[in-house]
């Protein structure tokens, strides 16, 4: 079943210069209930504006996106986002719980049920211990797990995640991919995942999208059979990995390089 | 021990001034520097307790009074323009104006409308307190980062879940910048308003004391208000403390910092 | 009194306004004309006491060619200029030596925090005494009030060297003399700048201050003669001429700040990140 559809997709902007900027040109793409999608891009390619239209941020300039059959104007309400810079996206004046809990206190809960919401998410990101804790006393990754921790509490069907783990140290990654690899079974949600790392869209997904150089569109679908669960040793050495992250590579550097492809 | 030896330097000079002014004037006999035990006899009969009723508690009233209606109306009316561009471009040329205004030149107007009472100089504290708050906690309200705001709207936060949980807190540090620009302004107006107009209050105790030439008394009034000034900060600096304990914390700067630069 | 937080040489550097704001910048400004005018000669409010906008600056406009007019402007600036000039020039220099010496640090900061929450204004008396109604009451009142500011503000900047530059001149071995001048004074003059139009603001307030509380002659001086002669229009029109006064400085000295200051980050487009 189709949970997400973009449809041709378009966006073009007024830039501060007046010219006509068009970032996303007629772009396609669904998402299947319960899949792990990727999306990767080079730089500057309008992955940022695809997912603020995705998530009803933005309005397209053309096109349409749906959720579940339902036109997105705003944010549906089954869509939770993480967003890439977790210190500019967590309130630093509220504790960890506290942050947690907002978005629940305007959903109309009873107080126990925003507790046992709260207390699931802390618990499935692993931070049991620092519910008291502000933001800024916790680590980069830690405050991540923060930001997924409010966007599972809302209990949302899909995901989006904007470079989640592009301002984490590399070590801190690899836990962060994998805690979402488990939270995306254990919840049974659809994600949809938008990185500018070739080895981790690989990794984690089951397909990942491709996208031009701007004005983008979907230029290459790379299907990722691999065995799951995903291990970051097992898999990582398997050499359909490395076949996979070359396909993607190529598709990539294709549109870097300009060659025509089209 | 180097505690110590930094607190006998702290101690120096100004126990060598005080010295040295107690014994000059004491010797000097200068009309307008009477002695340091003069002064202190003075003070202590003055201000300790004969005119606090009738003078000190009628100026804090007046100055604490006009600072919260200028803080209360800054603020609600910032943030209404803050977070509404329209008026806030409107708005934003008149607030400016007002607030290079020098807000002494007021106080023959407001004398004018109001006469010389408590609500003249109320006014006059609220009318020059105001324009540093209203136009920090504009730009505060509308420096808001955006991806909080996105956020916001992504998680469907209602209007005035944002003002109370995103845009006041994220305005606060600048909104207290300006509230402590308006603490000064406050303390200002009052004494310029009781030296223009009045019939009580600190300022004009120090002012008529001048003009009778009771002029120990005037140095005791001085230093009542060199104290009010001190306490005001003080005070001040410890409610912000606690308001902006997150903001420091998120800028990396120790919670309980006592370094120099944050003493100043 | 000035209790001055080290200012951040503007942190929160103000938008230029585009094309769009101009409009709507004036259509604000126009639309309270408007409204006061309108109020006045509906008698909403009494027009005795708040006459039409347009007697007020028809009055202001013939202020503006008499001489004693200009006489009282220059008088007031008089003040403001020769105060902020000592405070610059006493205030800077010992800020930054303090600001560079611990030990002096230490001496003399009980004697600061002891006379700085003194409000300046309840020195008007003392000054009186001392100088009478003149010019050397109002340069005293201004002169002190001013010196605050600058002062912290020096003391700060000079604290507020970023720590790499400081590394580099040491690794590099800058004798002490050029590591001032090229580093410690630069990263100071910022918030010398921001001090100064700090100061600015606070000195002319305070001339207004020595004119309207010791008679000392200038605009709050006629101001307040206006005032109690009912001369209400001239009373109007000097309090929009003073404030014009001040917002005029206070731009000039930002502008100059601008100018000047192009380089230091919060200046720069996009306050000096890359996009």
């Amino acid at each position: 079943m189709t949970v997400l559809e973009v449809e041709s997709l378009s966006k073009s902007f007024l830039a501060p210069s007046g010219e006509h900027v068009t970032a996303i040109q007629e772009l396609t793409f669904d998402v299947a209930a319960g899949e792990f999608v990727c999306i990767v891009g080079p730089s500057g390619c309008g992955k940022t504006t695809l997912l603020k239209c995705v998530s009803g941020l933005m309005a397209p300039s053309q096109g349409v996106v749906r959720v579940r059959g339902a036109v997105v104007d705003g944010t549906p309400d089954e869509l939770a986002v993480v967003f890439q810079d977790y210190s500019r996206s967590l309130l630093p004046w509220m504790s960890v719980e506290q942050n947690i809990q907002l978005p629940l206190r305007y959903k109309g809960l009873s107080r126990s049920e925003i507790d046992r919401l709260t207390g699931e998410a802390i618990n499935a990101v692993g931070l049991g211990e620092f519910e008291a804790h502000y933001p800024w006393q916790l680590s980069g990754g830690m405050q991540q797990r923060v930001a997924i921790a409010r966007a599972i509490a809302y209990e949302p069907s899909i995901l989006l995640m904007d470079e989640p783990f592009a301002s984490v140290d590399a070590q801190t990654r690899t836990d962060l991919e994998d805690l979402l690899l488990d939270i995306w079974r254990r919840f049974e949600i659809t994600v949809l995942f938008v990185t500018h790392d070739i080895d981790e869209s690989v990794y984690l997904a089951d397909r990942v999208l491709v996208l031009d150089r701007r004005p983008t569109s979907i230029r290459t679908v790379v299907e990722v059979p691999l065995e799951r669960p995903r291990d970051q040793l097992k898999t990582k050495a398997d050499p359909a990995y490395a076949d996979l992250r070359s396909q993607v590579f190529r598709a990539i550097r294709r549109q870097e390089e300009g060659f025509e492809d089209r | 021990m180097r505690r110590l030896r930094h607190l006998a330097q702290e101690m120096m000079v100004p126990v060598g001034l005080v010295a040295a002014f107690g014994l000059w004037s004491a010797r000097a006999e200068s009309f307008y520097f009477p002695s340091l035990t003069r002064i202190v006899e003075r003070f202590s009969d003055v201000w300790l307790f004969d005119r606090v009723v009738p003078d000190l508690v009628p100026s804090v009233v007046r100055m604490i009074s006009g600072y919260g209606i200028a803080v209360i109306l800054g603020i609600a009316t910032g943030l209404l323009c803050g977070c509404l561009p329209t008026l806030r471009v409107g708005v934003d040329p008149i607030v400016q104006f007002m607030r290079a205004l020098p807000s002494p030149a007021l106080i023959p107007f407001v004398i004018l409308i109001l006469g010389i009472g408590d609500a003249m100089k109320v006014t006059v504290i609220f009318t020059g307190a105001l324009w540093p708050i209203l136009l920090n906690t504009m730009d505060g309200a509308m420096s808001v980062d955006e991806t909080m705001l996105d956020m916001a709207k992504t998680y469907h936060l209602p209007a005035r879940a944002r003002l109370r949980h995103v845009v006041l807190p994220a305005a606060s540090p600048r909104i207290l910048a300006g509230m402590r620009t308006s603490l000064s302004i406050a303390i200002v107006l009052m004494v310029v308003s009781e030296m223009v107009a009045s019939t009580n209050g600190v300022g004009y105790f120090v002012l008529s004391s001048q003009r009778s030439f009771a002029i120990p008394d005037m140095w005791s009034g001085i230093i009542v208000l060199g104290i009010l000034g001190y306490v005001a900060n003080i005070a001040f600096v410890r409610v912000e403390r606690q308001l902006l304990y997150w903001h420091r914390g998120a800028n990396g700067l120790a919670v309980d910092d006592t370094s120099r630069k944050l003493q100043i | 009194m000035t209790s001055v937080a080290p200012v951040r040489s503007s942190r929160f550097p103000r938008r230029r306004p585009t094309p769009k704001n101009v409009l709507g910048r004036i259509t604000g400004v126009a639309s309270l004309l408007i409204l006061l005018e309108l109020a006045s000669r509906g008698e909403l409010i009494p027009s005795q006491w708040f006459p039409p906008i347009t007697e007020t600056y028809a009055r202001l406009a013939e202020l503006a060619i008499t001489g004693d007019f200009w006489r009282n402007v220059g008088l007031t600036l008089q003040g403001w200029a020769s105060g902020l000039a000592i405070a610059i020039v006493i205030g800077v220099p010992v800020g930054i030596l303090i600001g560079l010496s611990p030990h002096l640090y230490r001496s003399l900061r009980l004697v600061i925090e002891f006379l700085r929450p003194i409000p300046s204004v309840a020195l008007v008396p003392l000054a009186v005494l001392l100088w009478g109604t003149g010019m050397g009451t109002k340069v005293f009142l201004v002169g002190f009030a001013a010196f605050w500011p600058l002062l912290f503000q020096a003391l700060y900047g000079v604290g507020e060297v970023d720590p790499v530059a400081r590394d580099t001149a040491t690794a590099y071995r800058l004798p002490r003399m050029a590591r001032f001048w090229h580093i410690t004074l630069p990263s100071a003059v910022p918030f010398i700048a921001t001090g100064v139009r700090i100061s600015s603001s606070i000195a002319l307030i305070l001339s207004v201050v020595a004119e309207l509380v010791a008679g000392s002659p200038g605009i709050g001086r006629e101001i307040a003669l206006s005032q109690a002669s009912l001369a209400i229009p001239t009373m109007y029109a000097l309090i929009i001429a003073i404030g014009l006064l001040g917002w005029g400085l206070n731009t000039a000295l930002l502008t100059l700040e601008r100018r000047v200051l192009g380089w230091h980050t919060p200046y720069r487009p996009n306050g000096g990140r890359h996009t």
